[in-house]
């Protein structure tokens, strides 16, 4: 925008402008100067003590490469097929422990009966 | 500005929304170069922070902030392209200003600052005369005119009033304004335009 295009508005309010630049007290040019020192300070501190931008990567996925041959190791994570959630027990434990599903499996039709007519009460009436 | 009217600013409106990025062989020069541009811009870059946010205080503290910014980001990009990068990441700072202050006034039920009110304070225009003044009148009435600008402008929206300060007040010509604001060139010319037109408006009668 040359100066020639602009509206009095425009003039006035840059020259308004300008002024108050030039007007700004010693304490905040002080504090400005301050300021951008520490800023180009700080950039320079950063730049020196800069890790390779590379590092943030190859540690990321070193510990994602290790994670997984951990668990890939034998022993290092239980196999789903051993965790029982969908497996029989086996025998020898249903022999020792003589669970209820071991009998069931024997007599089903019992046990539908058994069921439809409901437990026993506590006092032997039913 | 004409030393902006070769540069490629739809490459720099790019690069300041990329990563950034900072060469490896930023040398003393390089930084002494970043120190007399930071040098140049940064009492204007205060007053527009001021003006938005109405508190010297914080506007120091995001003209930091964008001297920081533009030094570790973009300080190995050539110096032709640091104006508007500049502005546009100071105009970051006082939108996330103004974000935060909006959602403290609406939690803590902090009244918003009066337009006329700088730094939380009515202050008497004659304290603002510097020592040893040629003119103190004059300076009393450039200093209350300066703020009858500043409460209109504080009354525009946001884009409008970076629209003008940008283009007007720190003389960005209409590519460097688009960059610095992230819009295109017509939205800046629609901006600026509505912006002059209710300065005019309002400023008619007290200039």
């Amino acid at each position: 925008m040359s100066h020639g295009d602009r509206t009095e508005i425009e003039r006035r309010a840059r020259e308004l402008f300008d002024d108050s630049v030039e007007r700004l007290d010693g304490e905040t040019r002080s504090r400005l100067n301050r300021a951008r020192q520490a800023a180009l300070a700080e950039v320079e501190q950063a730049r020196r003590s800069r890790w390779p931008a590379w590092l943030p990567v190859a540690a990321a996925a070193s510990v994602a490469m290790l994670a997984v041959v951990l668990w890939r190791l034998p022993g290092g994570s239980p196999d789903p097929s051993a965790r029982g959630d969908d497996v029989a027990p086996a025998p020898e434990v249903v022999e020792l422990l003589g669970t209820d599903a071991d009998l069931v499996s024997e007599d089903p039709e019992f046990y539908a009966w058994l069921s439809a007519r409901g437990l026993p009460q506590a006092n032997g009436s039913g | 500005m004409a030393s902006s009217a070769s540069l490629d600013f739809a490459a720099v409106y790019r690069l300041a929304d990329a990563e950034p990025s900072m060469p490896e062989d930023t040398t003393l020069q390089a930084t002494a170069t970043l120190d007399r541009f930071l040098a140049g811009v940064e009492r204007r870059a205060f007053r527009i922070a001021q003006m938005a946010v109405r508190d010297r205080d914080e506007a120091l503290d995001i003209v930091q902030g964008a001297m920081i910014r533009l030094a570790r980001n973009y300080g190995g990009r050539p110096s032709s392209e640091w104006t508007p990068l500049f502005y546009r990441i100071l105009y970051n700072g006082i939108r996330d200003w103004q974000r935060h202050s909006s959602v403290r006034r609406r939690i803590f039920g902090i009244p918003s600052r009066d337009a006329g009110d700088i730094d939380g304070q009515r202050d008497d225009p004659l304290e603002r005369v510097a020592d040893g003044a040629p003119d103190p009148s004059r300076q009393v009435m450039a200093s209350e005119a300066i703020e009858h600008l500043e409460a209109a402008l504080a009354q525009l929206p946001a884009r409008q009033q970076e629209a003008f300060a940008l283009r007007c007040l720190e003389g960005l010509d209409v590519a460097g304004t688009a960059v610095a604001m992230g819009c295109s060139e017509g939205s800046v010319k629609t901006h600026y335009f509505r912006a002059l037109h209710a300065l005019r408006e309002r400023l008619g009668e007290v200039w």
